[in-house]
C-alpha cells in the first residue's frame, strides 16, 4: 500500500496543481517542519506582543509575562497592563486563529478541488459570511454577537447552496463554478446594500470588508480558536483520504477511499473554518490562497503536513501583516486585509513565474 | 466663446455698479430699511466666487434653488429662502418644511434628469457631499453650482454670508452670521481662562474611528475649552490605536448620541476604556451629529452644548 501509494504520488500526480513533490513524506521532515514552524510562531507572537503604537520597554513586558505566569503582580501602571493584557494579547491569539483557519481552509478546498485556484473566496464562502456580517451590521448593529452570528450562517447558507449546484461526482471543476457565481452574485448584493445603507454605516461597512483585527470581542475569539482547533483535527482524520483523492476520485474509491463522505466533510468543515474567521476578523484575503502553495512548495503536497502546516504559516502570515498593520502608521491602524493582499498577491505572482519555469 | 465671456463681463460689471450704489444708499439708512432690491428686478448675471473659488455667473434674484446638502438646506431655510427652494436630498431633514420639499436622491447620488428638469437658476452644492463629477456636467449644461466648502465653525459663518450675498439676502444672512459670530465668541471668552481637559472623540466604535486636524470637531473641541488627543492627525478620519487613546489618557470622552442606528454604545465605551480617567471618573459627553456635524446654523448650537459638556462648572 506504502508503495503503491508513493508509486501513484510520485508519477501519476495530477499535473494541474503544479506541485512540486520532494520525495515522500517521513516522520523526521515532519517533525522538522513543525519545530521550524512553531519556533518561528513563538518568535512572531513574542515579537508582536512587545511592538505597538505604545511603546513599553520589552525587558518589562516579558518579566510582566513571566510575572502573570507565575501568578505575581505584573510591574506595570494600569494602562500598561491593559495595553499589553487587554488589548495585544488577544489581538495576537485572534490573528492567530483567523491566519491559521482561513489556511487551512484554503489547503482542504485545494487538495480536494484540485484546483490551484481554489480558495474560501472564489467558493463563495466567505462572501457569504461576509454578506452575513454585513446584514448584522445593518439591521441589528447593536448587538455585538450578531455580526458573527450572522456571519456564520451566511457562510452556511452559501455553501450549501454552491454544494448543492455544483456537486458532480467525478468532476470538481463544477464546484468551483458554482462558487464563483455564487461569489459574484454575493459581491453585486453586497454593493446595493452599501449603497442603500446610510452614510455612516457605509464606513463601518467598508473598513470590515477590508479585515479588521481591532475590534474583535472575547466571545469571537473563542469561537474562532474553538473553529480553529476542531476544523484541524476534523481535516486532519481526513488527510490520508485526500491524499488519495488527489490523484483523482474514480481511483481513490477503486482504493477504498469513500470519496462521498469525504468530500463533503472537508467541504463543510472548510466552509465552517472559513465562516468563522470571515464573521469575527473581516474578510482578510490572499492567505487561503497563497500558503497552502507556499507550504507545497516547502515540504511537499502530501496533505497530512500540508494541513496542519498551513494553519500554521497562516498564523504567522496574518500576525505579521497585523503587527504591520498596526504599527506603519502608528498611532493610525491600518486594514490587516490590504496587507495580507499587499504581501500575498506578489508571492502569488512569483509562484506562477516560478511554476511556468 | 469670447462672446458669452464679453456678456458675462457686462453683466458682471453692470451687477456691481447696481450693487454698490443701494449699498452705499443702505448703509446710511440701514436701520429701517428692510426692502434689499426693487422687486421685479430684471434677471442679469452676476459673476461670483464660490467656496472653491470657481467663478459662477449666478442670476442677482435666483428664484428656484435646488440644495443637495442637509446644511445648505437648513442656511436657505434660516436666511428665509424657504419658498424659492424647489427641492432638496433626502437627506435633508431640518427644518420639517424641508422634509415637504421634492426630493432628489441623497447627498451621494442626485437625480441628474429631475435636477435638470426642473429648471433650476441655481444650485448649491457642499464640498462635504464630493460631487466634483456632477459639479462637472452641470457646468456644462451651464446651470450655475455654487460650492460651499467651510472647514471650520468660522467658515461656516462666513459661509452663510456668502451664501446670502449670493441669493440676493444679505441682510437677513448678516444677521444671522453675525448672530452666531457673537455665540462663538462668547463660548470662546467663556473658557478661555480654564483649563482644556484632553477629549478623545469617538466617532465609531468597532473599527476605532476618531477625528483628526482639519474636521469640524477638531474645531469644535479646540472652541469648546477641549484638546483632541487625535487633533494631530493629518487624516480626517483615521482608523485609531486602542493602545494609544489609554496611553493618551482622555479626561473626556465625546461621541455622537444615537441617531436611531447605535454607531457608538456606552457599555462598549466603558468596558474597552475602563482604564481612562474619562470612564473613571465618568464623563461621556453625548453630542448631536446634526448639530456637529452639519456646517450649517445650528453648529453653534452644537458648540455651545459641547462646551458645556467639556466645562459643566463654567455656566
Amino acid at each position: 500500500m506504502t508503495n503503491l501509494k508513493r508509486m501513484l504520488f510520485e508519477q501519476n500526480f495530477d499535473p494541474s496543481l503544479k506541485m512540486t513533490i520532494r520525495g515522500y513524506l517521513t516522520k523526521r521532515r515532519a517533525m522538522a517542519v513543525m519545530i521550524v514552524l512553531s519556533l518561528a510562531l513563538v518568535t512572531g507572537s513574542l515579537c508582536a506582543l512587545a511592538v505597538g503604537s505604545e511603546h513599553i520597554a520589552a525587558h518589562q513586558i516579558f518579566a510582566a509575562l513571566w510575572a502573570k505566569l507565575i501568578g505575581a503582580a505584573p510591574r506595570l501602571s494600569r494602562e500598561q497592563e491593559v495595553i499589553i493584557f487587554g488589548l495585544r494579547v488577544p489581538r495576537i491569539a485572534l490573528s492567530l486563529g483567523v491566519g491559521s483557519a482561513l489556511a487551512i481552509a484554503g489547503a482542504a478546498f485545494q487538495a480536494l478541488l484540485r484546483n490551484p485556484l481554489a480558495d474560501p473566496y472564489v467558493l463563495g464562502v466567505s462572501g457569504g459570511a461576509a454578506l452575513g456580517s454585513i446584514i448584522a451590521i445593518i439591521v441589528a448593529s447593536d448587538v455585538s454577537i450578531s455580526r458573527p452570528l450572522f456571519g456564520f450562517a451566511g457562510a452556511a447558507i452559501a455553501t450549501v447552496i454552491v454544494y448543492r449546484i455544483g456537486r458532480r461526482d467525478e468532476d470538481p471543476a463544477h464546484l468551483v463554478l458554482a462558487g464563483v457565481v455564487m461569489s459574484t452574485f454575493i459581491s453585486s448584493v453586497m454593493v446595493l446594500l452599501t449603497v442603500l445603507a446610510d452614510n455612516i454605516k457605509l464606513r463601518n461597512i467598508t473598513l470590515w470588508l477590508l479585515g479588521d483585527l481591532s475590534s474583535g470581542s472575547i466571545e469571537g475569539l473563542i469561537f474562532v480558536m474553538v473553529a480553529a482547533v476542531v476544523g484541524t483535527i476534523i481535516l486532519m482524520t481526513q488527510s490520508r483520504a485526500l491524499n488519495l483523492m488527489m490523484i483523482g476520485e474514480r481511483d481513490a474509491f477503486a482504493l477504498g477511499v469513500e470519496t462521498a463522505r469525504v468530500r463533503w466533510i472537508v467541504y463543510l468543515t472548510a466552509s465552517l473554518l472559513t465562516g468563522a474567521a470571515v464573521a469575527v476578523g473581516g474578510a482578510i484575503g490572499y492567505v487561503g490562497l497563497v500558503v497552502p502553495h507556499l507550504v507545497r512548495l516547502a515540504a511537499g503536497a502530501d496533505n497530512r503536513l500540508v494541513i496542519p502546516a498551513s494553519g500554521m504559516v497562516g498564523a504567522l502570515l496574518v500576525l505579521l501583516a497585523d503587527l504591520v498593520a498596526r504599527t506603519a502608521l502608528a498611532p493610525r491602524e491600518l486594514p490587516t486585509g490590504a496587507i495580507t493582499a499587499l504581501i500575498g498577491a506578489p508571492v502569488f505572482v512569483y509562484l506562477l513565474i516560478r511554476n511556468r519555469r | 466663446m469670447p462672446r458669452s465671456r464679453l456678456i458675462e463681463t457686462a453683466g458682471h460689471l453692470s451687477g456691481h455698479l447696481r450693487r454698490t450704489i443701494p449699498a452705499i444708499v443702505l448703509a446710511f439708512c440701514c436701520i429701517s430699511c428692510r426692502q434689499e432690491r426693487p422687486v421685479n428686478a430684471p434677471a442679469e448675471l452676476r459673476n461670483l466666487t464660490d467656496g472653491l473659488g470657481r467663478k459662477v455667473a449666478v442670476k442677482t434674484d435666483p428664484q428656484r434653488i435646488v440644495s443637495l446638502a442637509p446644511n445648505v438646506t437648513e442656511i436657505l431655510f434660516a436666511v428665509g429662502l424657504g419658498d424659492r427652494v424647489i427641492a432638496v436630498t433626502s437627506y435633508c431633514d431640518f427644518p420639517e418644511e424641508a422634509k415637504l420639499k421634492e426630493k432628489i436622491g441623497d447627498t451621494l447620488h442626485p437625480n441628474i434628469e429631475r435636477i435638470i428638469a426642473l429648471k433650476p437658476d441655481l444650485i448649491v452644492i457642499s464640498t462635504a457631499s464630493q460631487l466634483e463629477n456632477l459639479t462637472q456636467k452641470l457646468d456644462e449644461l451651464q446651470i450655475p453650482v455654487y460650492v460651499t466648502n467651510p472647514r471650520t465653525v468660522r467658515e461656516v459663518i462666513t459661509s452663510i454670508r456668502d451664501l446670502g450675498n449670493v441669493a440676493g439676502v444679505k441682510v437677513r444672512a448678516t444677521e444671522i452670521a453675525d448672530e452666531m459670530e457673537r455665540r462663538t465668541s462668547a463660548v470662546e471668552r467663556r473658557v478661555k481662562d480654564l483649563p482644556k481637559p484632553r477629549v478623545f472623540y469617538v466617532l465609531q466604535t468597532g473599527p476605532l474611528i476618531t477625528a483628526g486636524r482639519k474636521t469640524f470637531i477638531n474645531d469644535l473641541i479646540n472652541l469648546a475649552g477641549g484638546q483632541s488627543i487625535s487633533g494631530e492627525e493629518s487624516a480626517d478620519y483615521p482608523q485609531y490605536s486602542r493602545e494609544t487613546v489609554l496611553a493618551r489618557a482622555p479626561e473626556i470622552i465625546v461621541a455622537p448620541a444615537s441617531h436611531g442606528t447605535e454607531l457608538v454604545r456606552e457599555e462598549d465605551l466603558r468596558r474597552e476604556f475602563a482604564v481612562t480617567p474619562a470612564i473613571r471618573l465618568n464623563r461621556i459627553v453625548w453630542v448631536d451629529p446634526d448639530l456637529t456635524d452639519r456646517p450649517g446654523p445650528r453648529i453653534v448650537d452644537g458648540l455651545e452644548r459641547l462646551a458645556h459638556g467639556l466645562h459643566p462648572e463654567s455656566r
